[in-house]
């Protein structure tokens, strides 16, 4: 564990982006080669960080730490349980996701892999730290590449869209800066020194109302990443304009990270405040689950309808959140994968439709199935992933969820039993007009089926919603012990100080005695 | 130590002015590299004597000039600005066709008055410093000597100018009277009188008009807009920072005082959201970039003013160096942009710019987006400190209207993103390629927003040891 396998996977897409600032914009083929040895090297490592995780150890692993500006900011890196997937998750994507742009990007190549390279960087980034600081700077980093990548290679609205994306998200994200220096300053002043240690910063006891102040704040910034009802309205603009490589990231980790930010940051670092405010938290998600559904029962457009379906489904993982126990945190975790897969792979199948068509409406399509047999298959089992249908990934996140959130509380349970309906009624409807009945129009009787390259994009992410599907034990083994400290983290403060106090002897209430462990080796 | 070395920075600069405009007098070569040479090298060597004197809290007449720390970082702030304006002027003079060799001596002596106004803790000498400044800036504004612009920009700076001055000099005659001493420290026991306390508000006033605080910006806007660019460019950064070194040292000693701090620090801290707000607001209406960059610099300056509030000199100097990169590389883009013989640039003149010119425009948008606050650049770590320092004052609200109003600039600064990155132009983007100079400070700009924002390190000691003699 000597080598910074962390750093390396996260600062390996961000040098293969310096490394294409010097190649020349003409040669295409050596662009995305570049690019995809980059991508792919990140990739490797994060495999090798997966299979020699521990499961049994609850903390951080392969941690990287060394002083970088004072005020409690270190360059701090370390995987867990709830991180380590979701690295995985962006790190498999990003490369399929380069393989998909060959053919859909056909402008700036150049510029626009450094973008995708970038935005791997920074979500990497955002999983990964475990200082505050960092965690912000990565968080921010990586809002500036879809920016980028919304804006120039979008649709007709791109400039409104992404506009709306950074406003949105800066406005939160801006007020949980505030939120940190708040936090900083009072461990400041309750331990004499600085720390923006995650660690750290969960011993320090807040009063009531400063929790209350600092959750909303923090919460605000998730929320609208997720995005949690009513918050949720720069997604589907941002999803129909953006090209397909950046709607299958913006779906498939960047909301990952609102979700992310509300189990490693807002429950555990705000306890009490998460006692007040779970039930409004469950209200909006059960809200957005319906109203996500709903809303993409009635899109015209499939893009719009995936995003819609979207937010319905993270509504569900930010219910599971919310009922905080093992089977619902994980139960989220999983989901998050889960939604990451099927949703990637459902914008990668609505990008290749649109290649062939330059269309995305449903009722332009009809008879694909004849004319794209395998494409039709590929497109039923993301479909059917999607639903969470027994056997394929969807299933085991979709009831775990279910079961957590049903111990915590029966009735939203039920409420939520309706996202699954739901789904099935959107996606199959859709599925049925783009790809059954009789070849509707000359346009599609044109069509191709797919190429090798289009395959080896596909059939990777389909390979692991069957792996996942089937063999969901691995997965969960390796994040059981993370996640049971962090429910205990949430429901049972007191034990947690108790222990810790009792590790680090002297039996003394808080105060100077964090002092020490704040810039002392963790 | 002997007097010689106390005085060498500001003898090499005084020596560099009279050389430069001498060599105006009888050169007759319409060829004025020579000058700029010598302009530059006179920078450089007073940076060497100023980077002599660091660490050893030299004095010189009695006191009245002193090379603290704090004034040797100010003094390579300002060489630094002044070489910069010199680089982006060269070419740019040319043309505009206002190639005056004047503009090499002035330049050398505004930045002396600046030094001398941050080299001393004495408001008398204070004033020397700005007035020295304040004459050679009025004839720098009006440079351009054809353009309408350019005279009005003069004229409503000297207006504002002599304004500003008349405050501080009836402030001082004040103060004098009441408290007896001019020396910053000696003020707060000395200051008896209510009359005195008018002297220290008139003084407070003037600064304010030369840093250009709401509601004393009025006329600013248009003295940015029509000064030459490259002089816009230093104006922006250099007195701004005088300006606020100073006020740092007036109030210093007072935010020991509980009493008086909360009267004259409320009150600031009021000025402070008129001005992130105003500033802010003022920018998004814009459609000019020289005046949307213009609104910027009033904004930044409402974020400076929060680390006086929150008496944090350190947080104060790194926001001010990060400025000087980012407003000296905004400007600076500004006239690589422009193209030879443009000036005033609407937004839509910059479309296609990231598509045609992908380094330039890549430049100027890393810029920005450090204006903005994002990270991974200085102006997010700058922003960071004040911010920070402000919460552990107990002024949250200062945090709070600061990031909000940050999220306004996200706005006006992105809006140049979009369109040199998202519009297709209707004619070709006229961007000046032949300009090394230009690139050469762009360059450094670049490097040193990224420098400042991912490995601070160093200049962060530096910083440190500054702030510990304020």
């Amino acid at each position: 564990m000597n080598a910074p396998l962390l750093s390396l996977i996260t600062f390996l897409p961000l040098a293969g982006a310096i490394v294409l600032i010097f190649i020349p914009r003409e040669e295409k083929r050596r662009l995305y080669v570049t690019a995809m040895i980059f991508a792919a090297a990140a990739l490797i490592l994060s495999l090798i960080m997966a299979v020699r995780f521990d499961g049994g150890e609850a903390g951080p692993q392969w941690v990287e730490r060394s002083a970088w500006i004072g005020y409690g900011i270190h360059y701090h890196l370390g995987v867990d349980g709830i991180s380590l997937y979701l690295v995985l998750l962006t790190t498999v994507l990003v490369p399929l996701v380069l393989l998909a742009s060959w053919s859909s990007i056909r402008d700036r190549i150049k510029e626009y892999l450094f973008f995708m390279l970038l935005l791997e960087t920074g979500i990497i980034g955002v999983f990964l730290s475990l200082n505050m600081f960092l965690f912000y700077v990565f968080w921010e980093a990586a809002l500036l590449p879809m920016y980028f990548l919304i804006g120039i290679w979008g649709g007709k609205r791109k400039v409104y869209a992404t506009t709306k994306f950074v406003l949105y998200t800066m406005a939160g994200s801006l007020l949980m800066l505030v939120g940190i220096f708040v936090l900083q300053s009072a461990f400041a002043k309750a331990t004499g020194t600085f720390s923006l240690n995650i660690f750290d910063l969960y011993r320090l006891t807040l009063s009531p109302a400063a929790q209350t102040w600092l959750f909303l704040a923090f919460g605000l910034a998730f929320a609208i990443k997720v995005p949690l009802f009513p918050f949720h309205t720069w997604l589907p603009d941002a999803h129909v304009e953006a090209p397909t490589g950046a709607s299958v990231l913006l779906a498939a980790v960047l909301l990952k990270m609102g979700a992310y930010g509300f189990i490693r940051f807002a429950f555990p670092l705000f306890p009490d405040a998460v006692a007040r405010f779970a039930p409004g938290l469950a209200v909006l998600a059960l809200i957005g689950i319906i109203y996500g559904g709903l809303m993409a029962l009635i899109q015209k457009d499939v893009k719009a309808l995936v995003a819609y379906s979207s937010v319905s489904h993270m509504g569900l993982i930010l219910l599971a959140i919310a009922a905080w126990n093992l089977e619902s945190l994980e139960g989220a975790i999983v989901q998050m994968l889960n939604h990451g897969l099927s949703t990637g792979m459902l914008f990668l199948c609505v990008g290749l439709l649109y290649e062939r068509a330059s269309t995305r409406l449903i009722a332009a399509f009809g008879g694909v199935s004849r004319k794209m047999p395998v494409f039709a298959g590929l497109f039923l089992i993301a479909v059917l992933s999607s639903i969470g249908l027994p056997g394929l990934n969807g299933f085991v996140g979709e009831i775990l969820c279910f079961f957590g959130v049903f111990a915590a509380n029966q009735v939203w349970a039920i409420i939520a039993v309706t996202t699954v309906i739901l789904a099935a009624a959107y996606l199959l409807g859709m599925f049925q007009q783009v790809c059954h009945g009789p070849v509707k129009n000359d346009r599609v009787a044109g069509f191709k089926d797919l190429s090798l390259r289009e395959l080896a994009v596909l059939v990777p992410i389909v390979v692991l919603m069957f792996w996942l599907g089937l063999f969901p034990g691995t997965l969960l083994r390796k994040m059981d012990a993370t996640v049971a400290r962090y429910v205990s983290l949430v429901k049972n403060r007191e034990k947690i100080f108790v222990e810790a106090d009792r590790t680090t002897a002297a039996p003394n209430l808080g105060g100077r005695k964090n002092a020490g462990n704040a810039e002392g080796q963790r | 130590m002997t007097g010689g070395t106390v005085l060498a920075p500001l003898a090499a600069l005084v020596i560099g002015t009279i050389l430069v405009l001498l060599a105006e007098a009888f050169l007759q070569s319409e060829n004025k590299t020579p000058l700029a040479v010598i302009s530059l090298a006179t920078l450089v060597i007073a940076g060497i004597f100023a980077g002599l004197l660091w660490g050893r809290g030299a004095q010189a007449f009695g006191g009245l000039l002193r090379w603290d720390d704090a004034a040797l970082f100010l003094a390579f702030l300002f060489l630094a600005a002044g070489a910069f304006a010199i680089l982006l002027g060269m070419r740019f003079l040319i043309q505009q066709e206002m190639n005056h060799g004047e503009f090499y001596g002035l330049m050398l002596l505004a930045v002396t008055g600046l030094v001398i106004m941050t080299a001393t803790v004495n408001l008398l000498v204070v004033f020397l410093g700005l007035e020295v400044f304040s004459v050679s800036s009025y004839a720098l504004a009006g440079l351009k000597r054809r353009d309408e612009r350019s005279v009005e920009s003069a004229i409503k700076y000297f207006l504002i100018g002599s304004f500003a001055g008349a405050f501080i000099v009836f402030g001082l005659a004040l103060l004098y009277g009441g408290a007896r001493t001019l020396d910053a420290p000696a003020l707060p026991a000395a200051i008896s009188s209510s009359l005195a306390l008018a002297g220290l508000a008139l003084v407070i006033c003037g600064l304010a008009f030369k840093i250009a605080l709401v509601p004393f910006h009025m006329v600013q806007p248009d003295v940015y807009e029509g000064a030459p660019t490259p002089v816009t460019a230093f104006f922006v950064v250099a007195p701004k920072a005088a300006g606020f070194v100073v006020l740092l040292r007036l109030l210093i000693p007072y935010a020991q005082d509980g009493l008086k701090k909360e009267a004259v620090f409320s009150f600031l801290a009021g000025i402070a959201v008129a001005t992130m707000i105003l500033g802010n607001f003022a920018a998004l209406r814009q459609r000019n970039l020289k005046r949307i960059l213009a609104y910027s610099s009033i904004a930044q300056a409402g974020y400076m003013l929060i680390a006086v509030v929150a008496g944090d000199p350190s947080g104060l100097l790194f926001y001010l160096t990060n400025y000087l990169f980012l407003g000296i590389g905004a400007f600076g883009a500004m006239i690589a942009l422009g193209g030879p013989g443009r000036e005033a640039l609407d937004l839509d003149d910059l479309a296609g710019v990231g598509r045609r010119y992908p380094w330039i425009g890549g430049i100027f948008a890393v810029i920005l987006v450090s204006l903005a606050g994002f990270p991974p650049t200085g102006g997010f770590l700058a922003k960071f400190y004040v911010f920070s320092a402000a919460v552990r004052a107990g002024h949250l609200i200062l945090a709070l209207v600061g990031v909000l109003t940050s999220l306004v600039s996200v706005y006006y600064y992105l809006r140049i993103v979009v369109v040199m990155f998202m519009k297709e132009p209707d004619q070709e983007p006229a961007v000046d390629t032949e300009n090394p100079a230009v690139y050469l400070v762009l360059l450094i700009c670049l490097y040193a927003v990224l420098q400042l924002g991912l490995f601070p390190g160093n200049i962060v000691t530096l910083i440190r040891q500054a702030a510990a003699s304020f």
